[in-house]
């Protein structure tokens, strides 16, 4: 049986947290079937903090749109190829966790399938406890920064 | 086990994965070895392999890094996987190695991999290991 998230495990977690600001990062190219080893990297730290099922689908939702808008929209022909293309750090805290996705890219855009805004964000606020979205570092490409929560039922 | 000089950072192409000391190295770092392995298109024999040495790697690597992180970069190619482990403080390649020995077994990396190495770099180096699957 997993540990409940009061567990050693997320007391050890969380005094590893406090002592740097990034548990988990991972820096890939910019390529569709990376999406899918983000998703596994989320899924061990999720499973190691025995986070609620409904919270680890919502984000693993999430990671993947934000992860895919970098692979559709940020990089053109080899840039996508950088090793850095494609930076995700995974940050457990004592109630859930925050996942950054960023790229050195053209940042964020309109759609190309709709020139607007496509679903993807609106999405991710959705999902998210909280979310903030800004130009990546050195002010190029952008930055998502997702907190996830488990939602307190009512009583 | 030769010495190489290879670039510590790999090639474009490389998927690199960097996990603070502690609790999470092991199941993260075998959870994205074990991917890419199978998308190297390693049989299932060799995908264990795989898998067996990011274990190994995740739970010696701690005592022989230079940092609080242990860090591996991933490469993959056509039934191949190089996993560069490092930076390590001078000699943590070797000791690391060591360490990975079991009783009645021996070395266990070095059973299962196809080459490894290690890299200098300046001050600190770099464990390669080579994974592949010739048929």
């Amino acid at each position: 049986m997993r540990s409940s998230p009061s567990s050693p495990y997320l007391r050890e977690i969380s005094g590893v947290i406090g002592a740097t600001p990034s548990p988990v990062r991972l820096s890939l190219p910019a390529k569709a079937g990376n999406i899918a080893v983000v998703r596994r990297a989320l899924e061990a730290v999720a499973e190691e903090l025995a986070l609620p099922r409904r919270l680890v689908e919502d984000m693993r939702l999430a990671v993947t749109e934000a992860c895919t808008n970098v692979v559709r929209h940020a990089y053109s022909g080899a840039e996508a190829d950088q090793a850095s293309a494609l930076r995700v750090d995974l940050l457990p805290h004592a109630r859930g966790m925050r996942v950054i996705v960023e790229d050195q890219g053209r940042g964020l855009g309109p759609s190309p399938d709709t020139g607007g805004p496509g679903l993807g964000l609106p999405l991710i606020t959705t999902l998210t406890s909280a979310l903030q979205v800004s130009r990546g570092a050195g002010n190029r490409g952008s930055r998502i920064a997702m907190s996830f929560a488990p939602a307190i039922e009512a009583a | 086990m030769t010495e190489a000089a290879a670039s510590p950072n790999g090639s474009p192409g490389t998927t690199r994965v960097s996990i603070v000391s502690g609790p999470l190295v092991g199941p993260v770092l075998r959870r994205v070895v074990g991917m890419l392995a199978a998308r190297a298109d390693l049989p299932l024999d060799r995908l264990d392999d795989a898998v067996l040495v990011a274990d190994l790697i995740a739970s010696r690597a701690p005592a022989h890094v230079q940092s609080a992180s242990v860090d591996v970069a991933v490469e993959t190619g056509d039934r191949t996987l190089l996993l560069r482990v490092g930076p390590l403080r001078p000699g943590g390649g070797e000791a690391l190695i060591v360490d990975a020995s079991v009783p009645g077994v021996g070395n266990v990396i070095e059973q299962l991999a196809d080459d490894v190495s290690i890299a200098p770099d300046g001050d600190s180096e770099y464990l390669l290991v080579r994974l592949a699957y010739s048929s």
